[in-house]
């Protein structure tokens, strides 16, 4: 479990820089999260593909290392998942938790 | 004018760095300017992902048309499962939101010495950096009498717009009981699985509105993309509706004749009710113009940055490069895009380098509740794009999962076109 605090202060920091607009550029976690979006609405719309928003940092960084370990569930989520260290995945998942309307 | 360069860039720091990349539009003499030449999915992509992510970067979007109309979900329409407009995506949102200047113009002339793009309209822009995205032509004489005018009469529909259209208006007016023959290209070209997904849902409408109708598919190729899935389907969706004839089978169509709607090969001449003629492909007439295409008629590209290995300065994506293992497809341009951007991006502001992840995902009707998947992971290796992890939906799933990727496809569709326009 993260703190609180730690990730309000976060979540601050990546709205500035989303809104001035230079995330993608200084941000590893904003360049991957790119991928995400050409199937996941980053704004929190659509269906007939799972949003990925509002879930947490956790819930996004398990699901990730779940879809790595195993094709079972998405061949096409643990294509991706494959790709992707460790690190990479941390930091993915800490951009995309604080994309949508109600960031946590 | 004068553009940044790295150097300069590096002796920036702390808030003076801030200052910089937060420069309002007045200050746009500073600014790097990125010129985009094809506003269809990687050249949009390529603006948007480039305009968002660097503000000290200004971005051009150059493309003719007012809309852009995508080819996959076309063939949907063309069952009578979509409808048109349904395909069709504006560039307001890339202008108004995220600041690009957006010229409806066709560019006639690329001079990469000089670092300008020569519009129609008699005007001209200056780059520091141009990203071409030209998409496909069609190789000249690829197939005898298959010219401006017999295209109208037997259309390709490969480039979707008015093409699409006027198939589907020759689709509804076909009588029950006739035959519709699909002339499928060599390889490579746009969207290796759409000839079949095409046959496929347009085997769907007949079944439901023409019974008696025959589909014939005159192939340049010998076997082609998830063959398996397409012919397991053919067989549970619409036994002997679908006829496929190999290239070894017909030596391929070599000319055709608009006239009596006629496709002839070394084996035969095939009339059809309706035809769909899909020629040989290659780069988009620009390319080939600016010197971006080799021998072959494709762009060689750098697989990291995508910059022309013929053109210094002038970035590619999109079906009109030589892919390595890339596919030609909507989703692999989209990919490539922004690849492309975040290297630009770095070169021109200094900003930080991550490796790139390629990806190609490709959602594939076989019926209309009947969908698979494949997805596909990339990276450069000895300077080409090699296909690292591989998987495709297998044949013995149960329908219930296909229904899902049929869902799933929708939602697709509704998410990629956001990512490119919205």
């Amino acid at each position: 479990m993260r703190p609180v605090a730690r990730s309000a202060i976060a979540t601050g920091l990546v709205l500035l820089v989303s809104q001035s607009g230079v995330a993608a550029e200084t941000d590893q976690g904003a360049q991957l999260a790119a991928t995400c979006a050409s199937c996941h609405r980053l704004d929190g719309g659509g269906t007939g593909i799972p949003s990925i928003i509002g879930l947490g940092e956790e819930r996004l960084t398990n699901a990730l290392l779940a879809y790595r370990a195993s094709e079972s569930s998405n061949h096409i989520m643990h294509v991706i998942a494959l790709s992707l260290s460790d690190e990479e995945i941390a930091s993915v998942a800490r951009y995309v938790a604080k994309q949508g309307s109600n960031p946590r | 004018m004068k553009s940044w360069t790295r150097r300069e860039f590096g002796r920036l720091t702390g808030a003076a760095l801030l200052t910089a990349l937060n420069q309002p539009k007045a200050r746009g003499q500073a600014k790097a300017r990125v010129v985009v030449v094809g506003g269809g999915i990687g050249g949009a992509t390529v603006a948007k992902y480039l305009a968002s992510s660097a503000t000290a970067v200004d971005v051009t979007l150059v493309e003719p048309r007012q809309s852009y109309t995508t080819c996959f979900f076309s063939n949907l329409y063309l069952a009578g499962r979509r409808p048109f407009e349904s395909l069709g995506h504006g560039y307001e949102a890339l202008a108004r939101q995220y600041g690009i200047t957006v010229i409806h113009e066709s560019a006639a002339a690329i001079h990469p010495a000089a670092k300008t793009v020569a519009l129609n309209n008699g005007s001209k822009l200056s780059y520091d950096r141009l990203v071409v995205a030209p998409g496909i032509a069609f190789r000249d004489r690829a197939l005898e009498g298959y010219d401006d005018a017999a295209m109208e009469i037997m259309p390709h529909a490969w480039n979707a717009g008015q093409q699409t259209r006027l198939l589907r208006q020759q689709l509804e007016s076909m009588e029950d009981g006739g035959l519709f023959v699909l002339v499928a290209p060599p390889n490579p070209f746009r969207c290796p699985p759409a000839p079949y997904e095409r046959a496929s849902l347009v085997a769907s409408y007949f079944q439901r509105r023409k019974p008696k109708a025959k589909i014939l598919i005159l192939d340049a190729k010998d076997s082609f993309n998830a063959q398996d899935l397409f012919q397991d389907a053919w067989n549970r969706h619409y036994p002997g509706m679908i006829e496929w004839l190999p290239a070894q089978f017909t030596g391929g169509v070599t000319a055709i004749d608009a006239k009596t709607r006629s496709m002839i090969t070394a084996g035969g001449t095939f009339k059809a009710a309706v035809a769909n003629v899909i020629p040989a492909q290659m780069a988009g007439r620009l390319a080939q113009q600016a010197g971006l295409a080799n021998r072959s008629g494709w762009c060689p590209v750098d697989p990291v940055t995508f910059e022309s290995a013929l053109q210094p300065g002038v970035h590619l994506v999109g079906d009109a490069i030589i892919g390595g293992d890339m596919p030609k497809s909507a989703f692999c341009a989209n990919s490539q895009a922004k690849a492309c951007a975040f290297a630009i991006a770095a070169d021109l502001t200094g900003s930080a380098r991550f490796p790139a992840h390629l990806f190609n995902t490709c959602y594939t009707y076989l019926a209309p509740d009947d969908a698979f998947s494949n997805a596909i992971s990339f990276k450069p290796v000895d300077g080409k794009l090699k296909s690292v992890i591989s998987f495709v939906s297998k044949v013995e799933e149960s329908s219930e999962v296909r229904r899902q990727a049929a869902r799933a496809a929708e939602g697709w569709y509704d998410a990629f076109t956001h990512d490119v326009f919205g």
